[in-house]
């Protein structure tokens, strides 16, 4: 069975960061977890290389307040998008 | 008591090729009507980049144009635009080189960010997307970051002290501020400096994407709404002289480049930092001789980037006290648009023509203001008033700042 979306975006903050996947919850944001501007840019790049997907370019994101299920959400929304327009070309 | 006497040094000549045309006079014109030269990226990849906009020189910019045959296919863009602000700048300068063997006594230093980038594109594309075995022969020459520098001296027989200077967004200022300390003190009677860039590659493009600082609507300094910088490109190359060459000679003096700050944040790689930009602005103003109170207009690093503008805004006011509320500030990337390693040196053509013609050109596209910017940024319009003391900010990835002080022409 493969992980979940959520575990596997975990894993991939749980490495950026360099901590332990456990403390990572659905609420804490990017600057709970220690990860700064540069870092969130990477995060962002490994997660865009994990589900082959393109977030939208937000200038602007705020990685203050943007929080650990804020991205899941963002994956899953990208994700969907991606298998919609994969069964429209079918 | 210093040791070293110093040398005054004045401005006699510029040249400039940028997103705003062909020419000085052609930049200068744009920012004090206020035109922005931003519009929709020209590559024969844009269909395939998220990159939508650029602030690029015109497509009928013309290389060959004054360039020999022989040398157009050793030069890279950068270079090609360097020449020929180089030959605009000289011209009005009135300098000839032969003469009383001055090309000995005069340096050349250019700065870029990342030098001939349209060269190695070429040819990384020719090797790893072609499988060419093997490049062009003209790759290295066109490429190395001294190219610019090394035309310019050729071409005019300038034998002094020649170099290119790389500080990412600040490198037109230092290599500017380094042509002046040679002239400051005696190691060269002249210097052809200034800045280049032309780096809107695919490669580069693609890279600036995943940074996630580029604008997609258009540049929009100090205001709220703003979403990023817009990339440009383009050059900037002055003639600088001792004020005792070129009243000698009875030339005439564009504005005195009075003084310089230069520090390194050493913080964050790329977080600007309030304190090293104002410590380098309060270097500048004390290297001039100039209280704050004699600065009546600052050309901002305002690159439209969220951290920046309000960094730089704080940073001002450090340095500049009570006074900062009686600044005219503007962002003039807010029109010809971020030429990284040219950019200091679009800024001073602006700059000078503010001291020249007693006008601040403009912040375009500043529509909602942002409550932590809160200076006079001199919104869409540009301001007549008189301008006798002026800075010019470059701040760099990197943590590096370079700002130049400017007076009007003694």
């Amino acid at each position: 069975m493969t992980d979940t979306t959520q575990q596997q975006l975990f894993d991939i903050i749980a490495k950026q960061a360099k901590i332990d996947v456990a403390i990572i919850k659905p609420e804490s944001t990017l600057k709970d977890l220690g990860i700064a501007s540069l870092e969130a840019i990477e995060l962002i790049f490994d997660i865009e290389e994990h589900f082959n997907i393109t977030f939208p370019d937000q200038q602007g994101a705020n990685f203050d307040s943007d929080t650990a299920q804020s991205l899941v959400d963002a994956v899953q929304k990208a994700l969907d998008e991606k298998a919609a327009a994969g069964e429209g070309s079918k | 008591m210093p040791t070293v006497s110093m040398r005054r040094v004045v401005i006699t000549g510029m040249g400039a090729i940028s997103p705003l045309g062909v020419g000085a006079e052609a930049l200068w014109q744009g920012l004090r009507e206020g035109r922005s030269a931003i519009g929709p990226l020209r590559h024969p990849d844009a269909e395939r980049l998220r990159v939508k906009i650029a602030a690029q020189v015109p497509a009928s910019f013309d290389p060959a144009a004054n360039i020999d045959e022989r040398t157009l296919p050793m030069l890279d863009r950068t270079s090609e635009f360097a020449l020929h602000a180089a030959r605009e700048a000289i011209t009005q300068s009135g300098l000839d080189f032969r003469q009383d063997g001055l090309g000995v006594r005069t340096a050349v230093v250019v700065g870029t960010g990342v030098g001939g980038e349209t060269t190695q594109d070429e040819q990384s594309k020719r090797l790893y997307a072609e499988n060419s075995p093997r490049a062009h022969p003209l790759t290295i020459v066109r490429l190395m970051t001294n190219a610019s520098a090394s035309q310019i001296s050729i071409a005019w027989g300038l034998r002094g002290p020649t170099y290119a200077v790389a500080s990412a967004c600040a490198s037109a200022n230092h290599a500017i501020i380094q042509a002046a300390q040679m002239i400051r003190y005696g190691m060269a009677d002249v210097a052809i400096t200034g800045g280049t860039e032309a780096c809107l590659t695919y490669g580069a493009l693609r890279a600036w994407e995943a940074m996630r600082v580029l604008a997609d609507d258009t540049c929009r300094p100090f205001s709220i709404n703003r979403r990023g910088l817009v990339l440009g490109e383009g050059a900037g190359i002055f003639v600088l002289e001792s004020l005792e060459h070129a009243q000698a000679r009875g030339a005439t003096i564009l504005a005195e480049l009075a003084g310089s700050g230069m520090t390194a944040d050493a913080t964050d790689i790329v977080m600007p930092s309030a304190e090293g930009s104002s410590a380098a602005m309060s270097q500048a103003l004390a290297d001039a001789g100039l209280a704050p109170q004699d600065v009546d207009y600052i050309n901002a690093h305002g690159t439209g980037t969220l951290a920046n503008d309000a960094t730089e805004t704080k940073a001002i006011r450090l340095a500049f006290g009570a006074h900062a509320d009686r600044l005219a500030v503007s962002s003039t990337k807010s029109m010809h648009g971020h030429a990284l390693g040219a950019s200091g040196a679009l800024e001073l053509v602006a700059v000078v023509g503010a001291l020249r013609d007693s006008v601040v050109p403009p912040t375009a596209n500043l529509d909602q203001v942002d409550p932590a910017c809160d200076l006079d940024y001199v919104p869409n319009v540009a301001r007549e008033m008189p301008v006798r003391a002026a800075l010019s900010n470059s701040f760099a990835f990197g943590g590096l700042n370079a700002v130049l002080a400017l007076k009007r022409a003694p």
